[in-house]
């Protein structure tokens, strides 16, 4: 008599997809293993965003009554595992319709599993993951995050990898067989698939996190006003104007306290304050204010601002000026341009390393034209590993279009 | 004297930004909005306040630009901003400006011109709120502004299909099947050419992407300037509902205007304008071929040559056989022209 809850975090929209056919395979999974099973998903999240973390959850129980017993609730307080489907989600997860930041492993049970899709070693994304009061395991599943948009899918198999590596965590409540026919029987499965389910299941690897483990930093939250606090008419109060960044030069905006939108962020552009030529493009193309104006004309990217569209990639005129680069390689949110005024051939340094680095930066968010994925799958689809350069290549110099 | 005026009609006047290096630093519409990652519209609120300026009161109708931005008690607004109802931003916008215009005359407040300028998307707008917006554009002697910011669905709940839906978009309301290709088969309203062409009074219409940013501050700045109730439609590519990677978003509403798909013009006074990259077109420059715009998105990963070629054909049409090209698609018969050249 016992249940498996499972959440499945993922980047709304561009991972939409992905993850209802992650939680309809374990349901599915469920029945071909003898057991119940139920999929949904959280209220709050609707209607998605690019980028903003969301939520699927999934219930496996042995008996309907069980699984009637874990529906009655708005949505599950624990889950024996969590499923992450982009390891950039590792440093804490700010859904749109939440206060605050939220540890990833938050909701996982003493003992419980992360599961996560990663190319990182454990050590580094130990580094993302805050701490938690108790002990859990880490299991890898190796591959890059599978990013798709709303109408073209990515077929990469990285649902049937995922479905292969629960079996392997909770076989008590999933069968590797179960898993397979599931598997077979989906309108988008095969017998690829199936061989690639098996696969994940044997190469997943696990291991124990201690308390001690993780990282120490305390998610930032704060309080909203009570209902009896509010202002008449339920008005809001503005944000204020913002002041310029010193001695009355350049200009920081106010911002919402509420909501800071870093955690939707997969990319985070590197600017190159040497050669930037001070055109202004980024400044003004960028969607979220997030670039502050500095004292010498230069724009530095607010980092507890930025959401990692990459517009300002796209629109700098200058070759390297502005670079996106995989979010997983960062431990901070501090200025850049703090960092460069303090030591300009250090940051020189910093800068090179980053973005020269083209296993870590290469990422890709999605549709750029129409049989990219086929392009991309060519070299993707071993499927028990992926090759992790496999993307577009040159992401920064070869795509200017200004 | 013709003018119906109980009390001053006089805008605040704000001269057009000479240039990206002279725009102001100041935002009035900053981060911390819960829109998708290189959202368009997000970034034509920020430019058409930060055209606006401080002096100004925007309302919202219900869409992407209020939901995402002002949810649970928080605002990325530095400006006043209030939210109206789906299909009322003219309602809004006429009734803000007859009644600051009433305190105004009381001496309720102080007599200053103040902006309005109310919002809505393309399903609030040009769906649902089309007559509301035409009401009020015949309202000349009260200032205000409806900015149609268009993403070409309902992109708020999901991507449903609305009147300003391309042809054959995929949309939750239009997924494509295999025996047919095609479900969405209406070609695409024209707001702007609409308000301009039937609406006598209504001194300023143009139609703006943020892609160009100076320009499309400058055509809000010059809304606000001439005063009474004027209208702008703004072309939002929209990465969610279009399927592409966000970092393109610029560069689809730079290739929307090139390939001729969305013209750039205003409309003051009756006089038509092109400018920018139209104005190119409309001298001569060829048009890009609407499949460089077509197959970056998702939402066409349908088509077919078939369907690359009619669409192809259709914007064709626009600019060869349109009496103005591109903004209104009126005919003259050969005999009306024949008999008004007699004359």
């Amino acid at each position: 008599m016992a249940a498996l809850i499972c959440e499945i975090v993922y980047r709304g929209i561009f991972q939409k997809n992905l993850a209802s056919r992650i939680a309809r395979g374990i349901v599915l999974s469920a029945r071909k293993s003898g057991r119940w099973g139920i999929a949904f998903g959280r209220y709050g999240d609707s209607p998605q965003r690019n980028g903003i973390p969301a939520k699927d959850f999934a219930i496996v129980a042995d008996t309907n009554e069980e699984l009637e017993q874990n529906m009655a609730r708005y949505e599950p307080k624990h889950v024996d595992v969590t499923i992450c489907v982009d390891d950039t989600l590792a440093k804490g997860v700010e859904s749109w319709a939440w206060y605050g930041l939220q540890p990833i492993n938050r909701l996982t049970v003493p003992n419980g599993t992360v599961l996560m899709t990663s190319i990182q070693s454990f050590g580094e994304l130990l580094k993302d993951i805050h701490r938690k009061d108790a002990p859990y395991k880490l299991a890898l599943m190796r591959a890059k995050a599978s990013f798709s948009g709303l109408w073209v899918y990515r077929e990469d198999h990285t649902e049937v990898r995922i479905l292969g590596a629960l079996a392997k965590i909770a076989p008590a409540f999933l069968s590797l067989d179960g898993v397979s026919q599931a598997i077979a029987e989906m309108d988008w499965g095969s017998d690829l698939k199936v061989a690639s389910a098996r696969k994940a299941y044997e190469r997943l690897e696990t291991r124990e996190v201690t308390m001690a483990e993780g990282n120490p930093e305390i998610p930032y939250s704060f309080e909203m006003p009570k209902w009896w606090e509010m202002r008449e008419g339920v008005t809001i109060p503005a944000i204020p104007i913002g002041k310029p960044k010193e001695e009355g030069k350049g200009y920081v905006p106010e911002r919402n306290p509420y909501f800071k939108k870093y955690t939707t962020r997969t990319m985070r552009p590197v600017v190159n304050f040497d050669t930037c030529v001070k055109c202004t493009l980024c400044w003004i193309q960028c969607p979220d204010s997030c670039f502050d104006v500095m004292p010498d004309g230069t724009y530095d990217a607010n980092m507890e601002a930025c959401c990692g569209c990459g517009v300002c990639e796209a629109v700098c005129p200058v070759e390297n000026c502005i670079t996106m680069v995989n979010e997983s390689v960062f431990e901070d949110n501090a200025s850049q341009w703090e960092m460069w005024r303090k030591d300009k051939p250090a940051y020189q340094v910093w800068l090179t390393n980053k973005i020269g680095d083209k296993q870590a930066t290469v990422r890709s968010h999605g549709f750029r034209f129409r049989g990219q994925y086929e392009q991309e799958l060519k070299t993707d689809l071993d499927s028990g590993g992926v090759e992790i350069t496999a993307g577009i290549p040159g992401e920064n110099a070869q795509h200017k279009t200004v | 004297m013709a003018e119906s005026t109980t009390f001053t009609n006089a805008t605040q006047i704000l001269e057009p930004f000479r240039g990206v290096k002279k725009v102001t630093l100041e935002e009035y519409f900053t981060s911390g909005h819960r829109t998708c990652q290189g959202c368009e519209s997000a970034l034509v609120m920020k430019l058409m306040v930060k055209a606006a300026g401080p002096r100004t009161i925007v309302l919202g109708s219900t869409g992407c630009m209020y939901v995402a931005n002002t949810t649970y008690y928080t605002t990325p607004w530095v400006v006043p901003w209030m939210h109206t109802q789906l299909g009322s931003s003219g309602s809004a916008a006429l009734g803000t400006a007859a009644g600051l215009k009433a305190l105004m005359r009381k001496g309720k407040m102080k007599a200053e011109p103040i902006n309005v300028i109310a919002f809505c998307g393309d399903g609030g707008g040009a769906d649902m709120g089309v007559g509301a917006i035409s009401a009020t554009l015949t309202h000349k002697e009260y200032n205000s502004l409806i900015l149609l910011y268009d993403n070409e669905s309902y992109a708020n709940t999901d991507i449903q299909l609305s009147g300003m839906t391309p042809y054959g978009a995929h949309t939750t309301f239009s997924p494509p099947g295999k025996a047919k290709r095609i479900i969405h088969t209406r070609w695409k309203k024209n707001m702007a050419g609409m308000m301009a062409a039937g609406h006598p009074e209504c001194r300023y219409v143009a139609t703006v992407c943020a892609s160009y940013a100076v320009e499309m501050m400058n055509k809000v700045r010059r809304a606000l300037t001439i005063g009474g109730p004027t209208f702008i439609h703004s072309l939002d590519p929209c990465p969610k509902g279009w399927d592409y990677d966000p970092m393109l978003s610029h560069e689809l509403g730079e290739l929307a205007i090139e390939t001729g798909i969305f013209p750039l013009y205003e409309v003051e006074d009756h006089q038509v304008r092109y400018y920018g990259k139209t104005k190119a077109i409309v001298e001569g420059r060829e048009r890009k071929p609407v499949r460089e715009y077509l197959l970056k998105q998702g939402r066409f990963a349908h088509f077919t040559e078939e369907d690359l070629e009619y669409f192809q054909k259709k914007v064709d049409e626009m600019w060869e056989k349109w009496e103005i090209p591109a903004v209104v698609p009126f005919r003259r018969l050969e005999a009306t022209k024949a008999a008004l050249e007699v004359k």
